[in-house]
This record gives C-alpha cells, structure tokens and sequence, in this order.
C-alpha cells in the first residue's frame, strides 16, 4: 500500500513536473549567470570606448587601411515558464516583460560577440552597424512554436 | 571544392579608399537550410530553460556565409570587382528550416 502510493505520486506528480521545475531553476539560476557572465564581458570591452557605431563614414575621416565585412549572430529562446507568463501576460495587453528580457539579451549578447570578434582581428572601429531580428518557429500540428528570436549583428569593421 | 572568390565586399556605400566606375545590378545569393532531428530534438529541450540556442546559432551563421558566397559568386561573373551595401534578410521557413538572402551592388572599384 505504501509502495504503490509512492510509485503513483513518482508517475503522476514527479515525473510529469521535473520539465517544469527544471524550467523553473533554468530560469531562475542559469539566465542570470549567463547574464552576469556577458555584463563582465562587456564591462571589460567598454574600457577603451565602444568600438561599434552606425555612422556610415569613419568618424573624423580618418583614412582607412583595412577593412572587412563582419557579422556575429545568436538565437535565443525563452523558457517554458516564460511563455506561459508571456502567454498570461498577453491576455491584458501591454509590456511582455518576460521576452522583453530574451531579446534585449539576445541583442546584447550579439553586439558583444561582435566587439570581440573585431578586437580580436585587429580592428579599431565598426562602422555601419545593422542589427536584423527574426523570429524562429516550429510548426507542430497546423500551430507555429515559437522556439527562439534570431538576433544578427552586421558592419565594417576598419583599421585605421 | 567551391572555387575561391576574391572580392571586396562591404555593407557601407562605397568601399573606402577606392572610387566606383560602374555599377553593374543587383546581385543576391540565398539558400534555405534545416537542422537534422536530433539537434532539434537538442534544441527542443535546451528551450525547457531557455537561453542560448547554439545548434541554430551555428546552422544560421554557416548558411549567412553560404549565402553571401553565392552572392560573391554572383558578382564575378558579372565581371566586377566589388560589392557594395550588402545586406542581410533571414526568414524562417516551416519546420525548423530557414531562409538567408544576402544581396548588394555589384561594382567595379580603382
């Protein structure tokens, strides 16, 4: 009797609820520290001045040496728990804070890679700067998932 | 072994240091693409706790250069030597696939 009441609470409580709950902590414990982690990075990478900008000449004109085409890109996705709250959320209307926060971290995350892919090539500035966003879906049934929100980041990276 | 395909290329109006001669069209290259099941089956639990998508990440940035190469591609045989104002379009396409266009000018430069 004990034994069956545990395996039926295991089967039918636990087992369906460890997605969530693991959503939950991933949410909760592995976002932030992915954040903390990117804010570090670009805390040490804006010492010497932001490198990217949308002007579309070299500022000051100043000659240029070298120059390339860069691009850095990043998908991202919410969490189940987010896109429940979102889906709450958009019952009433107004700021879906939950993918508000997805993309702005997608966004930020690309411009970064971005900034390091540059420094590491050598160059001083990226001039030209476009960010495009597109949204990736699943279709499962005649239903679109959305799985995740594709950030990309483009420009001229020059030397001067 | 895709042939090699020298040239300049930029997203800015003209390529810095060099004046344009000719304009030679439009050119664009795109591809559509999809990752196998198994790393959407990745992907699909990696959406559980949300975050980075690296399976996609990687599928999209070899596609973007797949793109833009066609698009090179493109440009040479129009005989010129440039391309200027590139840029990048992506939509997805059902089922996980995506489609990335990359388009520009074709120029010739001195």
């Amino acid at each position: 009797m004990e034994l069956a009441t545990a395996i039926e609470i295991l089967f039918f409580i636990i087992l369906p609820l460890t997605p969530w709950i693991l959503s939950f902590a991933g949410t909760l414990l592995y976002q932030p520290a992915k954040k903390n982690a990117l804010l570090e990075r670009e805390t040490a990478s804006a010492k010497s001045g932001d490198s990217l900008s949308t002007l579309s000449k070299p500022f000051a004109g100043k000659e240029v040496r070298e120059f390339e085409l860069v691009m850095a890109s990043v998908v991202m996705g919410p969490s189940w728990i987010q896109i429940v709250i979102g889906g709450l959320l958009s019952l009433f209307g107004g700021e879906i804070n939950t993918f508000t926060k997805i993309v702005d971290w997608a966004r930020r995350e690309a411009k970064q890679r971005l900034r390091e892919q540059v420094a590491s090539k050598g160059f001083d500035d990226v001039i030209n700067m476009r960010i495009e966003t597109t949204v990736m879906s699943k279709t499962r049934g005649n239903k679109d998932k959305t799985t995740g929100v594709e950030i990309l980041v483009y420009g001229t990276a020059i030397k001067y | 072994m895709q042939p090699q395909v020298n040239l300049l290329f930029s997203n800015t109006e003209t390529i810095p240091g060099m004046t344009i001669t000719q304009s030679l069209g439009v050119v664009s290259g795109s591809t559509v693409r999809a990752k196998n099941v198994f790393k959407d089956i990745g992907a699909g639990l990696k959406n559980m706790v949300g975050g980075e998508l690296k399976a996609y990440t990687q599928l999209l940035q070899e596609s973007r250069n797949e793109a833009l190469y066609r698009m090179l591609v493109d440009a040479q045989s129009r005989g010129a030597n440039a391309v200027v104002n590139v840029r990048f379009a992506t939509s997805s396409v059902s089922g996980g696939a995506a489609e990335l266009l990359a388009y520009g000018t074709a120029v010739t430069v001195q």
